[in-house]
């Protein structure tokens, strides 16, 4: 009795706080999303699905929603690669890497939106660094518009989310590599097998748990990235670098459309819930083996 | 070491060198930037290394005093704004709002993982589920009622509104981790310390908590960067400088036009200390709890 006094005496706090930021704004956004809800409207009449199928049907939800499956498509990708490049690298005995397994993390620790605001500085299309050391070592003959420039934008947002976020997959590569027994790789050594194909047959095999979780997880994140974007383009130029996320943002704080913003986070959700299914059959999967 | 080896290990080192410089030099041209003259840092190209370095910017923030530098107007781009001045404030207020999720997340996520871990009682399963999943929610979806709630509370523009939500989104996290690294403790020393009489918190206190002290200084990290860091819920539930924390005043700071970059580097600066120094000090154990926390279950 008294047990089962100090069982939930110690975690309905935690209820409670949870269910409160949780299940109340679930029902709430989800009964917002089945009325009309413009804050710059009077009333607030229940219109069924109506915000969804005006979702479905928004040109630039379509538009914006291409823009994220394409950030999705570079971005989940570059992270994954450049974090087990590090670990691979970080993996190697060399004097003075302990170093760098101390830096590897920095990118990671600072907000997101100081790392953003970091890299504006750098990419500035008339005073930025990079177009200057570029300019410097005739690597190109004009400055370029890394952030205003329509073609180009999209993939600078990206560079710069792949360099904050590198950290976290490096470090979880680098733990799975560091569970591998070296006489498996040594053995490979010996049978004459080339550097790739130790990495190929022996140690990338062995990374696969690790690697599913990485890119469920950096899809997830990417799915939902918004404070690079506020500091870096403000989804500028243009539409460019206007991902579903942003759009969302736009229609509920800029438009003020309540409804159709709760519709488009509903609609995004739906999304991410296949990508968590995804996430925890893998997980479980691990734990099977 | 045979020609084949040394060759190898030069490009290791190279390697090396190139992954230092490309997670370094953004932060070396911030703090570069911050101790220039907005002159020097829209030369073209900008110098890397501060000709002439001055504290003048980050005297400007805490005094107020404007740099000899800003009156040469003809030469500037931007200007000092006066938004700068508040850089201090924010500063303060992210590091109480930090230090209170920090100190809820430790207190009450403690609490309650050690039941998790240690304890059997109906619901259980449902409980730990319900607080995981919660984390499953995107968050624009809920921004709206959260703002909402927090108006009911009378929370908006508080520095307590977002210990509250900050609370609420960590929680899970901690939960998760420290129900684990409690589980992976052996069980007999608290039994023994059950046999002799303990409560089931005096157990806690006295026998799980100093062995668990790397799982708390795991989580109280990770609350601490993550609460210092949060900048959706922090830009649209405050609006003075009451409540602002650091990112959305450099937020609003560097979209501001007119703004010097020198300041704005400034307040990049600022921003990124603290974290900075955290990560440092608790890499160890943020770097064994992200791996726990992604892989184990």
């Amino acid at each position: 009795m008294v047990a089962r006094f100090y069982a939930w005496g110690t975690v309905t706090p935690v209820l409670v706080l949870v269910a409160l930021f949780t299940l109340f704004p679930f029902f709430y956004a989800l009964v917002t999303s089945l009325h009309r809800y413009v804050l710059t409207l009077p009333g607030k009449p229940y219109v069924g699905f109506a915000n969804y199928r005006a979702a479905l049907s928004d040109s630039v939800a379509h538009s914006s929603a291409i823009t994220s499956l394409t950030f999705l498509a570079v971005a989940v990708p570059l992270v994954t690669a450049l974090g087990l490049g590090v670990a691979l690298l970080l993996s190697q005995r060399v004097r003075g890497f302990g170093i760098l397994l101390v830096l590897v993390l920095l990118p990671w620790s600072v907000p997101t939106v100081s790392a953003g605001i970091m890299w504006r500085l750098l990419l500035h299309g008339d005073f930025g660094a990079i177009d200057g050391a570029l300019y410097r070592f005739h690597a190109i003959d004009h400055y370029v518009q890394w952030l205003s420039s329509s073609r180009l934008a999209l993939m600078s947002v990206i560079l710069v989310h792949a360099w904050r976020e590198f950290p976290l997959p490096a470090i979880l590569f680098l733990a799975a590599l560091q569970t591998i027994p070296p006489e498996l790789t040594e053995a490979a050594r010996l049978d004459r097998a080339t550097a790739w194909q130790r990495f190929r047959y022996v140690t990338l095999p062995l990374l696969k748990a690790p690697l599913m979780i990485v890119l469920v997880y950096e899809t997830i994140i990417a799915i939902s990235v918004f404070d690079v974007v506020y500091v870096l383009t403000g989804g500028g130029p243009g539409s460019a670098t206007t991902l579903y996320s942003w759009y969302t943002y736009t229609v509920t704080f800029k438009f003020l459309d309540l409804g159709m913003g709760a519709a488009l986070s509903f609609l995004m959700a739906a999304v991410l819930i296949v990508f968590i299914l995804v996430y925890m059959r893998i997980v479980r999967l691990r734990e099977d083996v | 070491m045979s020609r084949r080896a040394r060759w190898h290990t030069g490009l290791l080192a190279l390697a090396g060198v190139a992954l230092a410089l490309v997670i370094l030099v953004p932060f070396g041209f911030a703090v570069s930037a911050s101790l220039q003259t907005e002159s020097q840092l829209i030369e073209r190209p900008p110098p890397l290394v501060p000709p002439t370095p001055t504290i003048d910017n980050y005297r400007y923030v805490f005094t107020g005093q404007v740099p000899e530098a800003y009156k040469q107007r003809a030469l500037l781009r931007g200007s000092v704004t006066q938004e700068a001045r508040v850089l201090p404030k924010g500063l303060r207020n992210s590091f109480l709002v930090a230090v209170g999720v920090v100190l809820v997340n430790l207190v009450l996520g403690t609490l309650a993982s050690y039941t998790f871990a240690r304890q059997r009682f109906r619901g259980k399963q449902v409980a730990f589920g319900f607080i995981l999943a919660s984390r499953l929610l995107p968050t624009m979806a809920v921004a709206i009622p959260i703002y909402e709630i927090l108006r009911q509370l009378d929370l908006l523009d508080s520095k307590l509104g977002l210990v509250v939500i900050y609370s609420a989104f960590s929680l899970p996290f901690t939960i998760w981790v420290l129900t684990l690294y409690f589980r992976s403790l052996p069980p007999e020393m608290e039994e023994a310390a059950r046999v002799d009489g303990c409560t089931r918190f005096g157990a806690l206190r006295y026998v799980a908590l100093p062995l668990a002290a790397p799982g708390l200084a795991a989580v109280g990290a990770f609350s601490f960067l993550f609460s210092y860091s949060e900048f959706l819920f922090a830009l649209f539930t405050t609006s003075s400088t009451h409540a602002k924390t650091i990112p959305v005043m450099i937020s609003s700071i560097s979209v501001n036009p007119d703004a010097s970059y020198t300041l704005v580097a400034v307040g990049i600066v600022m921003s990124i200390a603290a974290p900075v120094l955290f990560a440092l000090v608790f890499r160890r154990y943020i770097t064994s709890g992200l791996v726990a926390s992604l892989t184990r279950r």
